[in-house]
This record gives structure tokens, sequence and C-alpha cells, in this order.
């Protein structure tokens, strides 16, 4: 079915054809409309499962691992402040094997309190172990929650999945998607079967403290983030064959015979896709590299997009200082040899970013010599 | 489940493994095996981190229920998880946290006021030691005045070792409505378990304040802990009572023998500082308590 929707109503659409069973959330601008539209279709009969309001983000994360504990699936939506709040339980959820799923819309952080797209939330949680995809359309966030629970619960992963996207340029912003068919994703997404869980009638301790075995338990959460790269191809390649929609880890345009290549995420990729379409019209060879899944990290699909390019553009909506945008040393870690890697750091606390900017600024990474990282204020 | 009458009514069958890891006459260990003969099998027992959670250091478990632990201050929150989680699945099982003192009072108080405020069907039992007792006896808003903590070491400026009154957390829950509010103690275990029962067949949030005698950080012989309560109770420096959230009634369930509280603090290494003044004025706290509560004058009543 066709409808004209927002990013918050494309997770609330994605989460109930998962058919979630358990919703723990709390409400932050600009996720809160996923939150008031489970309540009302929770009341209204048209989707049936627990909804509890609780009284911090903190809480929320704390009940959706319990609840996916129990196994029930649980999904639940955050940003910026809120995400942060739930630090302490993110590598709780991975270390624990829940395979929870929450929407994530991305907004800056605090100080100063600014409410508009900024990833640095999202990034920011890299590394606690989670799954995390980057939507960089309302259609895209949809199609991924499904995705994402088909993955998570696969059990050569068993982690939890983050479902990214842009603070109002997606999450308040309406476009045309097509809402799957509830019976197509039944075929897609089976019933949730969690073989270690919380059950009286085969008791297991979960959550336990562990001491020389610390490491090892840790480390199987990065093997089973190295699984997921197959267990994504796997689901996405499912996805296309059932509702024709196709989702690589990366997404690129122009890039077989590119000198420079933009690297990016989120909502903003689509002006920078425009510049890079812009500078070919100019006779530059320009190419276009977004990322959608950020953890498992995509070494091999990053390296070989980039192979043929001798300079790259990081562009970071997102800020980690002390070492610049947090995009630009995973990207340059995928390269070696001779390539001139620029990082471009805009669109902080979702600052408008002209075309003519990243026009420009990609010339300026076909054209320079030394890498340059640069600010937009 | 069985009512609990007389000793008799106990079940032989214990829900917790031996060898644990707890320190030798740990009142905590004791309340948790009392509290799962009282609930039996059907339960799932939350935990915070704390003293318990190294009862069930991997590989090896005590626990012959479901055990879960998340954080320290999610006593609350994981218990509403897993409630939501169950009426999901159209699955039924008592849900009871076991939770430290610190994880309840201070850390994870958001937490329990929320399963109150949602008056979730979850049994609370807070087992109070009366400090942050896993991390080595720190002072928590669950210490008593006049106790000595490794955060307050008695000295000249602060004779009295912690000079702050503990938190009244029972009757801060008993004012969220919730259906049933009791204290207990694990030197009194028929008091403790009748109100385990008694609390499990009321739906709603239930909360117990535990007092569990520390040998470890309140300083006295390992093999004297349940004699430590028991004289805690009849000085009246722990009044057991328990308070019916609908019918309002507030009722002390066990009236002690009000020995002078010299005689229950002299054992306990962590109030060896105090002068005969400073003993008077816990006695004289202890008295206008019971003074109130006597005259069922539960909210108005400053507990010691």
């Amino acid at each position: 079915m066709i409808d004209i929707i927002d990013g918050n109503m494309a997770a609330v659409h994605g989460a109930v054809l998962s058919r979630v069973q358990s919703v723990p959330c709390f409400p932050i601008t600009p996720a809160t409309e996923i939150i008031e539209t489970l309540a009302e279709w929770n009341r209204s009969g048209k989707w049936n499962g627990q909804y509890r309001l609780m009284e911090s983000e903190h809480a929320v994360m704390a009940a959706a691992i319990a609840s996916e504990m129990t196994g029930a699936r649980t999904f639940t939506a955050s940003s910026s402040q809120g995400l942060e709040l739930m630090h302490e339980l993110l590598p709780i959820a991975s270390g624990t094997r829940s395979p929870l799923v929450m929407a994530a819309v991305c907004r800056g952080i605090s100080a100063p309190i600014t409410l508009w797209a900024d990833h640095s939330d999202f990034l920011s949680t890299r590394d606690f172990g989670w799954l995390m995809f980057s939507c960089a359309t309302n259609q895209e966030v949809v199609d991924t929650i499904p995705i994402a629970y088909k993955v998570s619960e696969n059990s050569d992963v068993l982690l939890p999945s983050m479902v990214g996207m842009d603070g109002f340029v997606h999450s308040y912003t309406r476009s045309e998607v097509d809402i799957p068919d509830q019976k197509d994703v039944d075929r897609f997404l089976p019933r949730l079967d969690l073989k270690v869980r919380i059950d009286v009638n085969r008791p297991v301790s979960l959550g336990v403290p562990a001491t020389e075995e610390y490491s090892y338990f840790r480390v199987q959460v990065h093997k089973a983030q190295l699984n997921a790269l197959d267990v994504i191809h796997g689901a996405q390649r499912e996805w296309e064959k059932r509702f024709g929609r196709r989702y690589g880890l990366v997404q690129g345009a122009h890039l077989e015979d590119a000198d420079v290549v933009a690297v990016c995420m989120g909502a903003n990729s689509a002006n920078i896709k425009s510049a890079v379409e812009e500078l070919r019209r100019r006779g530059k060879k320009a190419g276009f590299l977004r990322l959608r899944v950020i953890r498992p990290w995509p070494l091999k699909e990053i390296r070989h997009a980039l192979a043929g390019a001798g300079k790259i553009l990081v562009i970071d909506q997102n800020l980690a200082p002390g070492i610049g945008g947090m995009l630009y040393p995973e990207v340059r870690s995928c390269l070696a040899g001779d390539v001139t890697v620029s990082n471009f750091v805009a669109g902080l606390g979702g600052k408008p970013v002209r075309q003519s900017e990243y026009t420009g600024m990609i010339s300026d990474a076909l054209q320079a010599k030394e890498p340059f990282r640069r600010f937009l204020l | 489940m069985k009512e609990i009458r007389s000793l008799k009514d106990v079940p032989r069958e214990s829900l917790l493994g031996g060898g644990t890891s707890t320190c030798q006459g740990c009142g905590a260990m004791l309340g948790c095996k009392l509290l799962l003969k009282a609930l039996g099998k059907n339960t799932i027992l939350v935990n915070t981190s704390g003293c318990m959670t190294l009862t069930a250091l991997y590989p090896y478990t005590p626990y012959k229920v479901p055990w879960v632990h998340i954080a320290i201050e999610t006593g609350g929150s994981a218990a509403t998880g897993i409630s939501m989680g169950l009426k999901a699945l159209k699955k039924n099982a008592t849900i009871a946290v076991y939770s430290g003192d610190g994880a309840s009072y201070d850390i994870g108080f958001e937490s329990l006021s929320g399963l109150a405020e949602r008056n979730e069907d979850v049994l609370y039992v807070c087992y109070n030691n009366s400090a942050f007792s896993n991390t080595g006896f720190q002072r928590a808003s669950s210490s008593p005045w006049g106790s000595s903590t490794s955060t307050t070491p008695p000295g000249p400026h602060v004779p009295e070792g912690n000079a702050l009154h503990r938190k009244d957390l029972a009757k801060i829950m008993a004012v969220h409505r919730i259906p049933y509010v009791a204290t207990a103690c694990i030197s009194h275990p028929l008091d403790y378990m009748e109100k385990i029962v008694k609390a499990s067949k009321i739906r709603g949030c239930k909360f117990i304040d535990l007092l569990v005698p520390c040998p470890t950080g309140w300083g006295f012989q390992n093999n004297s802990t349940v004699d430590v309560g028991r004289r805690m109770v009849d000085a009246g420096l722990w009044p057991l009572y328990e308070y019916d959230g609908k019918m309002k009634q507030f009722r002390v369930t066990v009236t002690p023998r009000f020995i002078p509280v010299t005689d229950a603090l002299k054992d306990q290494t962590r109030f060896k500082h105090l002068e005969a003044q400073q003993i008077k004025e816990i006695q004289k706290m202890v008295d206008s308590q019971w003074k109130l509560l006597n005259a069922g004058k539960y909210f108005e009543a400053d507990f010691y």
C-alpha cells in the first residue's frame, strides 16, 4: 500500500509489521510520534502488544532487555539525550545477546541542547555491540526494521539492532512509502523462538558476572558481529526477492571511474549525491558512497567501493572532539597505499549545508595534495 | 502458595543450592533462601548488582528458578520488562525482585518508584544491610544515624560517624498507593515468610524492606547474624509491621520486648564509637517513634 508518511510513522509500521509484542518507551523529540502512535494503536486495538511508558530511557532499555529475555519480540525508540542515558545498558543488551530492535532518531547531543539532526548520538554508541543500520529514506525505515529483526534473531548473530534515521529530516517529513503487506512480512519474518530465555520450566541464570571468561564472552559479541555481515546480505537478498527493493551494506554511485569519492551516511546523503552528479556534469570524476550499515563495519565493501579512487572525502555529520569526525578514522582504516583522505565535518545540530558547499569541498578534496580536515561552522 | 503459620509449614526443599560465595553468616543469603521457600518454583527472581549478584558467578549458579541480573539500578525496570514479556506470551509466574538497599534506596530508587507508580504485579524485597556492603560498606541513604561506615568514619569533627538520618523507604513506598508494604527481619522467619505469602496473593506492586544483618559490615561474629537481628527488633530499632494500602491500615506484626538499645548496638563494631550521650539520643528517637506507632500514627513517626 502506497502512503505518504513521515519517518516516525514508517518506524511504527516497520515495528507493527514485525509483530512486536512488547514496547517499553519514553518520549523524546524528534522520536515522540513513534510512541504516541503506538499508544493510540494499542488503545484502538490496531496493535495488541504490551505497552509501558517508563520513567526514563534507562528504565526503557532495562525493561526492553528483560522483556526480550522472556522471548517476546521487543521494540523501542529513542534519540539524543535518551540514547545517551541508555549508554550503561547498551553493551548489556549485546552482552546478554538480547535481539531487540530500537529506532534511533538521530539528533545532536547536549550541551548546548539542540533538537536537530546530527549523528553524534547514534555513532557514539558504535562500540557497544549493536548492529547499526543507517537509513536514508522513510521507505528504508519501514523495510529495515523487519530486516533488522530477521538478522538480530538469527542464531549466528543474536545481537540487538539500532535502526537510525535523521531527526525531523526523516522523522517529521512525509514522503511516499510503499508499506508492505502483513502477510508478506509474516512469511519473511517468522515468530521469535529464543532458545535461551526466562522460563520457569527451564530455569537459567541470565546476566551473570564472569571472571576469566569475561574476554571470551566479549569476543563472542565481536564474532557475532562478523557473522552478521553474511546474515544481513542474506536477509536483504530475501527482502529484495519478496518486495523488489534492493539494499546493500553500502550504497554507491559513479564509483567505477571516480577520482574522488564522497563518503557519508544518513539523510544528507541525498544532497551529497546531487552534488556528485553536479560535479559529473561539470566533467569532474566524482563518486558517491553511502554507508547503510555501520556495525558490523563493512570493511570489504568499503575497500572494494573505494578501490579505484586516489582521493576520498569523508563527510561527517557528527563530532568526536579531540579526533574530529567519527567516520573519518574508520574509513581511513580500510585504505592502504597512496590515498589522500580528507574530512569535512558539516551539518552539526542540523545546520543546513548548501549543495555548493558540498561541491566545493569535494572539488577541493579532488585537488588536494595533502589531506585536509575542515569544519562548517 | 501455602500459608506459613509454623516452622512445620516451611518447605524442606530449597531452591537455592549450597556453596555460594557470600561471606559466612550472610543475612542476605538467608533472606533469599526463605524468599524462595515461601514463593516456590513458579518464580522468576530479579537481581540488581550487589552482594547477591556474585552468587551466580559463571559458570556456577545456585538458583533453581530463573534468575536475571541487568544492572544495579534496574530492579523495578527489569521486573517490568519481564512482566510485559510474560503478559505478551500469555504466561504466568511470580516475579520477585531481591535487591540491595543501595540499589533500592539510592541509585535504583527511580526504577522502584516507577514500578510502584505503574502498580506492576511484582513483589519487591529490599535486602537491607544498611550500606553499600558489596564494595566494602560505604554509607547509603539506608544507613542509620550514628553508624560508622567506610565513608562516614567517626572523627573529631563528626564524632557520631554517619550524621544523616536514613530515608524511610517503606513509608515512601506506602504513599505510592501500592496494595502492600511491610518490613521484616531474617531473625523472624515466620513473620517474613507469612508476609511474602500474603503479598504474593495480592495483585499489584508489593514492597518488603527486609533487614539483613551483615557480619562483615556491621562487625559481629558470623555465627550471631540471627541474634543480632533479633536484638535490633527487640530493642525497637527495626519495627516489624505491615501496611495494607487498600484499607489504609497500619499494623505492628511483632511487638518488641523493648530491651535497651545499647544491648542491641553493643555487639556491632559500627556503633562501637558511640558515647553514652549519643546512645541516649538513639534511645530517645526510638522511644518517640514507638509512642507514635503505638498510637497508630505511622505517617507521623520519624523512624530511627
